[in-house]
């Protein structure tokens, strides 16, 4: 509805626009040739400005009309019968008719484009994930089946290695589903996520909660707002990019000692951050960090690379569908920083 | 003859059903397990057990309806066990009256932590939901009922009526997770929407502040995400 009388005032004023100008080109400057020319151009403008072909074509007609009412002989007055008329009506109507068409398959092809862009993400998430899901599986089946086969020979103290190998390759598989189904949740063709008020104190609970779970030895200085901070958000994919960045520092940051979580509102925006002095971001990684999920010929030698890959893709989307921005960058006093925004106004941008 | 709590199951995957009777019954448990809803509901009747485990995925029915069926006629407490985006089911299941729930997947010592909780719940149900003396105690909480006094580690924090009241309300229930809707209805007597939520997000921001609780510290008041509060050490 919004499109369609955006169109009409769209329509309505260009050809007003071309009215009052021929009428000047008329009166002040006494020539009448270039009139046609410039409803044809109006024309055009239309149909490209327009949706569809129907404004176009019926901004044809009414320049013609206009044309023939006030811009030809006999002024003010129609008439029919002079061949020039019909000659222009004709070529303005194709005018709209071709430009209607382009801009439509110009349309058609970006959308085939974004299409093929998210299907081609799709499929590296897909290749990403089975290769991230393999690994733990590897694990696990292997000393499941150790662990039945070779009961006997297996000391009390390989047996508990195997089972800890066990326990900690599924808590792995666990952040893995868990950062699929956040995609999923927002992937389902129109990115529209559930935004709820979210006190941000209660967000970070959460966060550190899950965190601790995982990592109970890692201290995370954190610093939050003295006044009761709302931000609308999906809460949980939220609690996700949180928990993607701190665990993210854990496993790749090395030589850290320090992390810290800290949230803070600058211009309408809440802002979070987390920081680390490890050994920063190497520079060759930071333009493509948040972009690719896992291109194919990335070799993942270090098996420590665990979903980092998916890790901070999946951080970029969720921000992203929430209309907010996310940087990640290596400060002057070293270790790395991940910053995102997200507006606490709540309106769609 | 046994003097252990009776815990229905009721989980249709097999492999799910083995794992929790394991965890259940090496910890003295007896369990007895269902595999579909209609045979949920005959063996509570036939059983009424002390505690129901109840998976919401369940193929022939709605977990909803076992829930719906069981708080007809008894309070017995219910967890049930969601998937991790089930939250709407989550908090349908918590309003209809299940107790509490448990994330899959789960280690044996969130479950058993989860099925303390609840059956404790119920015992002080059955005493009105009152304690002995009039007062609550919570690790260094201390609530006193009837002087409307709270202290916290000997000091005595001053909150307004309406805190006052959600903690009162809170630990009434302690262990149990408590939706917003439940909450705000039992409070204000109104419907959870927009507003009333945030109300009661303010207020509780507000006990928080008073108590002094650092972030990342989950100690007395727990918050679960777009669910409700709880009120735990």
């Amino acid at each position: 509805m919004k499109r369609t009388v955006r169109d009409i005032f769209v329509t309505a004023g260009i050809l007003i626009a071309a009215f009052l100008i021929s009428i000047a080109f008329q009166n002040v400057f006494r020539v009448d040739e270039h009139i046609s020319t410039l409803f044809a151009f109006a024309v055009f403008l239309i149909s490209m400005l327009t949706q569809g072909y129907v404004y176009g074509i019926v901004s044809a007609f009414i320049g013609t009309l206009a044309i023939n009412y006030a811009f030809t002989f006999p002024y003010f007055a129609f008439n029919f019968t002079i061949p020039v008329n019909l000659i222009s009506a004709l070529v303005m109507v194709t005018i709209a008719l071709l430009t209607g068409a382009l801009t439509t398959k110009a349309k058609y092809q970006e959308a085939i484009k974004a299409e093929s862009e998210k299907e081609r993400m799709r499929a590296n998430l897909l290749r990403a994930v089975s290769h991230d899901i393999r690994t733990p599986l590897t694990t696990i089946y292997g000393s499941a089946s150790t662990l039945l086969d070779s009961k006997d020979e297996l000391s009390e103290a390989q047996k508990e290695t195997m089972l800890m190998g066990i326990r900690e390759d599924s808590d792995w598989l666990v952040r893995i589903v868990e950062n699929l189904l956040s995609v999923t949740r927002i992937d389902s063709g129109k990115v529209k996520i559930l935004k709820t008020p979210t006190v941000v104190d209660e967000l970070i609970d959460s966060v550190l909660f899950k965190f601790k779970k995982r990592f109970p030895s890692q201290q995370v200085l954190v610093t939050l707002p003295e006044d009761l901070v709302i931000v609308p958000m999906d809460a949980l994919l939220i609690e996700q990019v949180l928990v993607n960045l701190l665990e993210n520092a854990v496993m790749h940051a090395k030589g850290l000692d320090r992390l810290s979580l800290c949230v803070s509102c600058r211009d309408g925006r809440a802002v979070f951050e987390v920081r680390d002095n490890g050994c920063g971001i190497p520079a060759e990684k930071l333009p493509k960090l948040f972009d690719t999920y896992f291109e194919p010929n990335e070799t993942v030698a270090d098996g420590k690379k665990r979903n980092a890959g998916i890790g901070l893709a999946v951080c970029a989307t969720i921000v992203r569908a929430h209309g907010g921005e996310i940087h990640a960058e290596n400060p002057p006093e070293g270790g790395a920083v991940f910053r995102f925004m997200l507006n606490t106004s709540g309106e769609q941008p | 003859m046994s003097n252990k709590y009776k815990v229905l199951l009721v989980e249709d995957e097999s492999n799910i059903r083995t794992l929790v009777s394991t965890m259940l019954e090496t910890h003295g448990y007896q369990v007895i397990p269902a595999e579909t809803c209609s045979a949920a509901k005959l063996m509570h009747d036939s059983y009424l057990p002390d505690l129901v485990i109840l998976d919401l995925g369940l193929p022939d029915a709605d977990g909803m309806q076992i829930i719906r069926h069981i708080r007809k006629e008894t309070l017995t407490p219910i967890i049930v066990l969601s998937a991790r985006t089930g939250e709407q089911d989550k908090v349908r299941a918590l309003d209809l009256g299940a107790n509490d729930y448990v994330t899959k997947p789960f280690g044996s010592a969130e479950l058993l932590a989860r099925v303390r909780a609840a059956l404790r719940t119920n015992r002080h149900s059955a005493d009105e939901g009152k304690f002995p003396g009039g007062s609550f105690t919570l690790g260094k909480l201390v609530i006193q009922y009837d002087a409307r006094r709270v202290f916290l580690d000997g000091n005595e924090i001053k909150l307004t009526q309406t805190e006052y009241n959600i903690l009162a309300f809170l630990s009434e229930h302690h262990g149990k997770m408590m939706t917003y809707s439940t909450i705000i209805k039992t409070i204000w007597g109104d419907t959870a929407d927009d507003s009333s939520i945030k109300k009661l997000q303010v207020n509780m921001a507000n006990i928080r502040k008073k108590f002094g609780i650092k972030p990342g510290d989950v100690t007395y008041i727990q918050n679960e995400l777009g669910v409700g509060y709880r009120m735990d050490l």
